[in-house]
């Protein structure tokens, strides 16, 4: 249930007048290192919690994420991991994702 | 999300109901973006405000119904006045239920690791020294009554998950009475027991039961990986529960990839479906 924890930490965010976004993959084709449901906590800072699978994907994610935060806009991203087996961070997955972002 | 809705949820799985949660995540009125709902599957709807119109409702209902039945998240996409709406449906499924009979040394650390694992953990025993909160601080339930008391009339569904680990093979033939009786056959009923103990139960059941009836029971309990202090035991019981609710076999994963490497790793690469392998 750590998917509940999140959402639970997303509230207590909001209540401490913190800002933050927060990222849901809804859909994903092929294969994907994290499931549909997989969601992230990104800070303005940069600090994440939970995660959506790591490496380039998760960092294009974070990247839109602060744009969410200065906009206090939802938006969707989509992670394209079918770029090459041998990817230099080992993004060797050979799936899309779609993953939709919030402020929190 | 707002709080009255999380609370929603969370009472909603603590009471074993499979739950959706809905997030508008595309219509061309930013304002509609984000709302959320929840939808559960007798039809009924939960919205955090009056962001969401009645007929938009409906439509929800109608195309997440394949969700729903299916039992798995998704997204689905509709039209309302003349614009695409896109809706993420999370599936939040009601947790399985570890029903721990006996509460004995084995079962601390079986009740941990069901929690860990998200289990609803319930505690039975029908010993007031032995089943009490102060052991049991982390269970969802520890329940104080007699075996065949708590098994006649708990809820039994392919969700439960039983473990008998009494003090005696006499309790176990009670509880598998009420539990092999029942219509509706729990998901996985393990019984701890030495070869004596577990023959002493099967002699006085397998009268009245036909063999069908003992396709889900376990005994002796647990993965053979050589347990023998309480946690080890506990790590190989729940291991086999996971094997189980997963339908996998078992085995290490290692096995798998050894064959893999044998046809060579760029032929063997494009067989794995899945980065958990």
């Amino acid at each position: 249930m750590d998917q509940m924890q999140l959402i639970k930490r997303t509230l207590d965010i909001r209540k401490g007048g913190e800002k933050a976004a927060l990222a849901t993959i809804i859909r994903t084709k092929g294969s994907t290192p994290r499931k549909t449901g997989s969601r992230m906590i990104v800070f303005p800072c940069g600090r994440i919690e939970g995660t959506i699978g790591g490496g380039c994907g998760e960092a294009e994610v974070i990247e839109k994420a602060f744009q969410v935060i200065q906009t206090n806009t939802p938006t969707q991203k989509r992670v394209d991991l079918t770029k090459g087996l041998f990817y230099e961070d080992g993004g060797i997955c050979g799936g899309i994702m779609d993953v939709f972002i919030e402020p929190i | 999300m707002s709080s009255h809705l999380f609370s929603r949820l969370e009472e909603s799985i603590k009471n074993r109901k499979d739950t959706f949660l809905l997030t508008i995540t595309d219509y061309p009125d930013e304002k509609l973006i984000g709302a959320k709902a929840l939808l559960w599957p007798g039809g009924d709807f939960c919205t955090e405000a009056s962001l969401l119109p009645l007929d938009v409702r409906d439509l929800i209902t109608v195309h997440c119904n394949k969700l729903v039945t299916k039992k798995r998240s998704g997204t689905v996409r509709f039209m309302w006045k003349e614009c695409l709406v896109e809706c993420f449906a999370e599936y939040f499924p009601s947790p399985l239920h570890l029903i721990v009979a006996g509460a004995g040394h084995v079962c601390e650390p079986v009740a941990e690791m069901g929690r860990m694992l998200g289990f609803f953990v319930t505690v039975i025993d029908d010993r007031k020294e032995y089943a009490n909160r102060e052991r049991f601080p982390n269970a969802d339930e520890v329940v104080c009554q007699s075996y065949l008391e708590y098994f006649r009339h708990v809820d039994i569904s392919e969700k439960s998950y039983i473990l008998l680990l009494t003090r005696g093979h006499k309790y176990d033939v009670i509880s598998l009475n009420e539990l092999l009786k029942r219509d509706c056959q729990a998901g996985y009923i393990g019984m701890i027991g030495s070869r004596r103990r577990i023959s002493g139960v099967f002699e006085e059941l397998q009268e009245d039961f036909r063999d069908e009836s003992f396709e889900n029971l376990y005994t002796p309990v647990g993965l053979d990986i050589g347990s023998e202090t309480p946690a080890e035991i506990a790590v190989s019981i729940m291991a086999e529960i996971l094997k189980v609710k997963n339908q996998k076999s078992g085995d290490s994963l290692s096995s798998q990839i050894k064959k893999f490497a044998k046809m060579g790793f760029h032929e063997g690469a494009g067989k794995w479906t899945k980065c958990s392998l």
